[in-house]
């Protein structure tokens, strides 16, 4: 299918945070069927982390507070070379700053490397020991940000926004207004907390994490209906698509293209050809011709 | 659903240079070289190999490294530690003439697969140590082994040479079936080029940065063919472990950063 210029294979995109260190993890994501994919955020200098736990499981999701450890941009970009060295498919590379000026000194080396898209992380929930508030949660940091780096990017510009906010419609307008090319919805929820009821501590090292899985697939379908009706850039749906049929039910939201993430834990590494497989056999059946049939369904009947 | 268990350390055993074993009273349900990540709240969380499980009890034998486990060695009997697992590919079962190959903190998990196979296979163990003082296990391997072969780099027990020096003298003059090992990477590589010289099977167990310990966060992804060594090992067979290409060269830190060996 088309997306922005480019041709992907499949509608399925490797959400950030997941795998996405090593450009050998990224392959092996097309290889299983994903149209494109997205590094894990990265920040301009090296970052370790969280110490752990930095996961906990919980009926119907999961937890994390990674902390966004990665190897800082100019190792990151190196990642994204090998990667584009051995395989064609898009990659979406996620930049993550503490400020506008940091936004825009990244984008000075995405516009340097190999990368087809850049991802605005404007929403990591996990670092807000560091970072006062996110950027997601105020449409005119959203609007400045997106702005300065529409400004200088010579690639297109995602916004990743927060499902933490009172009104997603807002701040998806001012990212549209800013010159978004398209919006990723939604980073994980929360931060949440879970508990060890015995040692009477929290679980995770940072007490408070994201939550993803499963229980998110509700909320990121009706904020992907929502703000489909609001904006006309495309949307990257991403929240508990799990199965073929989450994945269906996102675009018939609104979303173009679908991203996966916590799902690699519950179905395997497997997990992009298994969800292809149970679209494609829906598809069938419904007697869709095309992934694009089926973006936006529900708004038409 | 991922099991977490908060358990009291039953017993800490004082077992040589740095390194204790600390046992569980719990049943996990674990297979010889699978792993489990312990939690030590408010310090962080590490993966350690099984020492050995056999349904009553837990052990792990874990040497004294960095931060996390300086904390955990100042823990008494009754102290809580919170468990999850187990996790990761185990050492296949077989029931021929084996050779293990255990060197240092690798050690244990081999221990635990000599226990599962003792009686049902020929086992003989080579354990490895600089020297003397840091030999693990050394108390109770040879109750489960049925040649039980002690190499030091110093001499000052067993058999002066490193482990795989001594893994040749043996393979010449023994027929062998099968060699697992698990040690320092270096000992690995060199394991991996002694078994290709004598056309023997293998399967090793190898050790990298782990952070999520389920395949989600992609700290452990070895390359080039992206394998993610904490599902899809720490256990490696042959055909796996020629395909790494990283082995010997480098490893990825806490930043995803490669650091090469020397």
């Amino acid at each position: 299918m088309k997306f922005l210029g480019h041709q992907l294979k499949s509608p399925l995109v490797l959400a950030s945070g997941i795998l996405g260190i090593s450009y050998s993890s990224l392959r092996r994501v097309i290889k299983d069927g994903c149209g494109a994919v997205t590094t894990k955020s990265i920040a301009l200098n090296p970052r370790k982390g969280h110490e752990g736990p930095i996961w906990a499981e919980f009926k119907g999701g999961m937890v994390n507070a990674v902390g966004l450890s990665g190897p800082g941009i100019e190792i990151g970009i190196q990642e994204v070379e090998e990667f584009k060295q051995v395989c064609d498919a898009p990659l979406i590379i996620s930049i993550f700053g503490s400020s506008i000026e940091e936004f825009k000194k990244l984008t000075e080396y995405t516009n340097n490397s190999k990368a087809d898209f850049v991802e605005l992380n404007l929403s990591c929930p996990n670092v807000s020991d560091e970072f006062e508030r996110q950027f997601a949660q105020d449409e005119k940091l959203v609007y400045d940000v997106v702005r300065a780096v529409k400004g200088i990017s010579n690639k297109p510009v995602f916004a990743k926004l927060s499902p933490n906010v009172t009104n997603i419609k807002i701040i998806a307008k001012a990212a549209e207004d800013a010159g978004a090319d398209a919006l990723t919805l939604i980073n994980t929820l929360g931060p949440g907390l879970l508990i060890d009821p015995i040692a009477r501590k929290p679980i995770l090292k940072n007490t408070f994490g994201g939550i993803s899985g499963p229980c998110l697939k509700p909320l990121a379908l009706k904020i992907v209906y929502d703000v489909y009706k609001t904006v006309k850039i495309p949307i990257i749906g991403i929240g508990g698509v799990t199965y073929g049929i989450d994945a269906i039910e996102m675009m018939m939201a609104g979303a173009t293209l679908v991203g996966v993430g916590s799902a690699v834990y519950y179905r395997g590494q497997s997990v992009f050809k298994k969800i292809l497989k149970e679209m494609n056999d829906f598809m069938i059946e419904n007697n869709y011709k095309s992934y694009e049939e089926l973006i936006g369904k529900i708004h038409n009947g | 659903m991922d099991k977490r268990y908060t358990v009291k350390i039953k017993k800490i055993i004082d077992e040589c240079e740095s390194v204790k074993s600390f046992i569980f009273d719990m049943d996990l349900k674990a297979k010889p070289g699978q792993f489990v990540m312990v939690a030590l709240y408010g310090v962080g969380e590490k993966p350690f190999s099984i020492a050995s499980t056999d349904g009553k009890e837990l052990m792990l034998t874990i040497k004294k490294f960095g931060k996390f486990t300086d904390e955990l060695f100042k823990l008494k009997e009754g102290d809580l530690l919170s468990i999850r697992g187990p996790y990761g590919k185990n050492f296949s079962i077989r029931n021929d003439n084996l050779l293990l190959i255990g060197g240092g903190v690798g050690v244990p998990p081999l221990f635990f697969l000599s226990r599962s196979l003792f009686r049902k296979a020929n086992i003989t163990f080579i354990n490895a140590a600089k020297n003397k003082n840091e030999l693990v296990l050394d108390r109770i391997i040879k109750n489960h082994v049925d040649k039980y072969v002690i190499a030091t780099d110093d001499g000052s027990a067993g058999i002066k040479g490193n482990a795989i020096e001594v893994a040749e003298d043996l393979i010449k003059n023994n027929k062998y079936d099968f060699v697992y090992a698990a040690g320092p990477e270096i000992m690995l590589v060199k394991g991996v080029q002694l078994c290709e010289k004598y056309n023997l099977n293998y399967e090793f167990s190898f050790e990298r940065y782990m952070k999520c310990g389920i395949g989600l966060c992609g700290q452990c992804v070895c390359e080039p063919t992206g394998l993610i060594l904490c599902v899809e090992g720490p256990v490696l067979k042959r055909k796996d472990i020629l395909q790494i290409e990283e082995f010997g060269k480098f490893k990825r830190i806490a930043t995803g950063e490669r650091k090469y060996f020397n």
